[in-house]
């Protein structure tokens, strides 16, 4: 790299005017009969000022946040504008970089929703405000500990037991205050972890609202009914009854069972939405299970012509039996009810090294593919005249998957037009108990 | 050099090693906290299911507590730790028996909530029985905070506490024996109440043993069945002879 022209130019000069000075000096010594002392005074004096300045320098540097650069000319002048330069070039971009920390730090301080950043050992690196209150942090002094020494609710843990966190996990916190916390762990860069924390107490709030009012309503529908339904009844057993009334008689006691049907089964969806944790229960033996449910399929005044069960396995499976038996009566009653007379249902009950698992098949009229994700929402219809017709309530599979939920299963669906359905209830090993063993206590089974 | 190093690797594992049990038990204290807790709704809201459910789920706590102690052997065993790292697996398995009485008074109450939940509910609600909760579910979750920062101030805030406790519960008998006798027909919930407060006097007691065990642990200063007042002076005569109180240690 060359030095800047005027660099060259003030030193050109600079030596120029030594050599002026010197040629002075040795005029003025020629005077005295001295010349070499007159140069060497000179030179001295020329010396003693360049010291002044490197003095004056060097303290500028050592207090340039608070004194202004010393006057120069020359190539002094040159060197302390180029040092004030970088001077005034690195402050302006720190004081950049620290308006922008500062910004970043403030924005994230005022989030409305709690972050905590981890180290990979998951301990407290940084967190804000918000997080603090949330979670119970204190500022400073809770750097360095692990969070879930100070997170110590169970779901958390099996969170992060589970290291899947694609969803949040939803823990209820008693302490200072009652209060509802979404948590999420977003991993990045090298190993660490940011912890995402919310206070969805009001969403939780409004949920039970919304159960309770379902629960209440439906609870309330159900004297009311009753006497519709129990007067009707009357009503058609009449011998004095006008022969025109028979046919609207007759239908106004078939939406009264549909609807005593649906208030039903929506106070079973409540009952089952009520409590979220994982349904304990006792070993239930599916194979006979299986038979009477069979056994209620034949009673139904039509039914299709052939009825299977084939329980392969003799082991049982660990359940609640009231849920279990009405997620299993629900699919059986779908097949029969889908299923023309000259049609056939199979109940297949069989154990392998994924689980347990239970499946009805049926010859019915099946689903077109588009209905299938769809199939175990709240009084979702494939074919709304049809299955008004049938009577259904429309909640049916919605309570299979919350009853499979609750005990650690999922419900898979294989259908197409014409060809019949298969339902398939998968449960996890756990659930599951060789017929052959005795079970010891009931309330060791989720050890 | 290298033995230098050798040492400071097994010292390191052996942090590991102590670091990861008192997860443990803090985890363990977590899920005794939240027994506890569902207990207290369980009476509060009526559920009989919860009270259950909270009744059968008491053997996960002796389970932990097992396996904690099992640890335990094992480091002491294999790591023969000396002063404070002798002191923190003491105070362990200490404080895991203490939080595995509390598992079982929580079983208690959600036994007998249960129980309660099928009765007809008196006209204040369980009132005290929610303050008492309060208090007592503030006392367990202090100590357990207290021992993941090793904060003797807050241990000895909890210790505190238990006094509160105290007059609560004798607050709740006086008031308990007025109801028997003014209507004798609520003797039999009147009972079932007490058991509860019992108990949750109980879980008092054993959330002031852990805050005490927190003091031993830090300062080697066994305070059991020591007056408040004098845990506060010797701690403050140790503090003020400059002896490092070592906190945040292991």
């Amino acid at each position: 790299m060359t030095p800047p022209r005027a660099a060259l130019r003030a030193l050109g000069y600079a030596a120029l005017r030594v050599a002026g000075a010197a040629l002075a000096g040795a005029l003025l010594g020629l005077l005295a009969g001295h010349p070499w002392l007159g140069i060497a005074a000179v030179l001295a004096a020329y010396l003693a000022v360049q010291l002044v300045m490197l003095y004056r320098l060097e303290w500028w540097l050592q207090h340039r946040s608070v004194a202004d650069p010393p006057e120069a000319h020359g190539v002094w002048g040159t060197v302390i504008a180029l040092i004030a330069r970088l001077h005034r070039r690195k402050r302006f971009h720190k004081l950049r970089f620290v308006q922008l920390m500062r910004q970043l730090q403030q924005s994230t301080a005022a989030l409305p929703n709690g972050v905590v950043i981890l180290n990979d050992e998951r301990e407290i690196v940084w967190f804000n405000r918000m997080a603090g209150q949330l979670l119970g942090l204190r500022p400073n002094i809770d750097l360095g500990l692990r969070i879930e020494n100070l997170v110590r609710e169970p779901q958390f843990a099996h969170y992060l037991e589970k290291a899947d966190y694609t969803n949040p996990v939803v823990v209820r916190r008693s302490s200072p205050s009652e209060i509802f916390l979404s948590l999420q762990l977003v991993a990045y860069g090298d190993g660490q972890q940011l912890l995402l924390a919310a206070d969805v107490s009001r969403q939780m709030r409004l949920e039970a609202v919304r159960r309770d009012f379902v629960a209440n309503a439906s609870h309330e529908l159900r004297s009311p009914l009753t006497v519709i339904a129990g007067y009707l009844e009357t009503l058609a057993h009449d011998p004095a009854l006008a022969a025109e009334f028979a046919a609207p008689i007759g239908e106004m006691r078939r939406q009264a069972e549909r609807m005593t049907a649906i208030v039903r089964d929506l106070l079973e969806l409540s009952r089952l939405e009520q409590t979220d944790e994982r349904a304990g229960g006792t070993p239930l033996d599916v194979g006979g299970m299986l038979a009477l449910l069979r056994k209620d399929v034949l009673a139904r005044a039509q039914h299709p012509r052939e009825v299977r069960v084939r329980a392969e396995s003799a082991a049982t499976l660990i359940g609640r039996e009231s849920e279990i038996h009405s997620a299993f009566a629900n699919l059986v009653d779908n097949a029969a009810k889908y299923t023309p007379a000259e049609g056939a249902i199979e109940m297949r009950w069989w154990v392998d090294s994924e689980g347990g698992h239970f499946a009805v098949s049926d010859t019915g009229i099946g689903i077109a593919a588009e209905h299938l994700p769809r199939l175990t929402e709240r009084f979702y219809r494939v074919d709304p005249g049809r299955s008004r017709a049938t009577g259904g309530s429309g909640l049916g599979l919605a309570i299979v998957k919350h009853v499979l939920q609750r005990h650690g299963g999922s419900l898979e669906v294989r259908s197409a037009p014409g060809e019949g359905s298969t339902f398939t209830c998968h449960f996890p090993p756990e659930r599951i108990r060789p017929a052959a063993s005795v079970v010891v206590a009931p309330r060791t089974e989720n050890a | 050099m290298e033995t230098a190093d050798l040492t400071h690797h097994i010292s390191r594992r052996f942090n590991e090693d102590l670091e990861r049990v008192r997860t443990k038990v803090l985890a363990m204290g977590g899920f005794v906290e939240q027994q506890i807790q569902k207990a207290i709704n369980a009476l509060l809201e009526g559920d009989s299911a919860l009270g259950e459910a909270v009744a059968l789920a008491d053997h996960q706590v002796n389970n932990m507590e097992v396996a904690i102690d099992e640890e335990c052997s094992r480091i002491l065993a294999t790591r023969a730790p000396a002063a404070g790292d002798l002191r923190v697996i003491v105070a362990i398995i200490k404080t895991i028996t203490d939080l595995e009485r509390m598992g079982d008074e929580g079983e208690k109450i959600g036994y007998i909530a249960s129980r309660l939940a099928t009765m007809e509910r008196p006209a204040d609600k369980y009132r005290e029985i929610k303050h008492l909760g309060r208090i007592v579910t503030e006392m367990v979750h202090d100590s357990l905070d207290a021992f993941a920062r090793m904060d003797v101030d807050a241990a000895l805030r909890v210790a505190r506490q238990d006094r509160l406790v105290d007059e609560e519960y004798e607050a709740i008998q006086r008031q308990s024996i007025t109801f028997m006798m003014e209507d004798p027909r609520s003797i039999r919930r009147a009972l079932d109440v007490m058991w509860i407060v019992r108990s949750l006097e109980r879980i008092g007691d054993h959330a002031k043993n852990i805050s005490e065990y927190i003091i031993y642990m830090v300062y080697g200063k066994d305070v059991r069945h020591t007056s408040l007042d004098d845990i506060e002076r010797a701690l403050g005569e140790r503090n003020a002879a400059g002896a490092n109180p070592g906190q945040g240690g292991a």
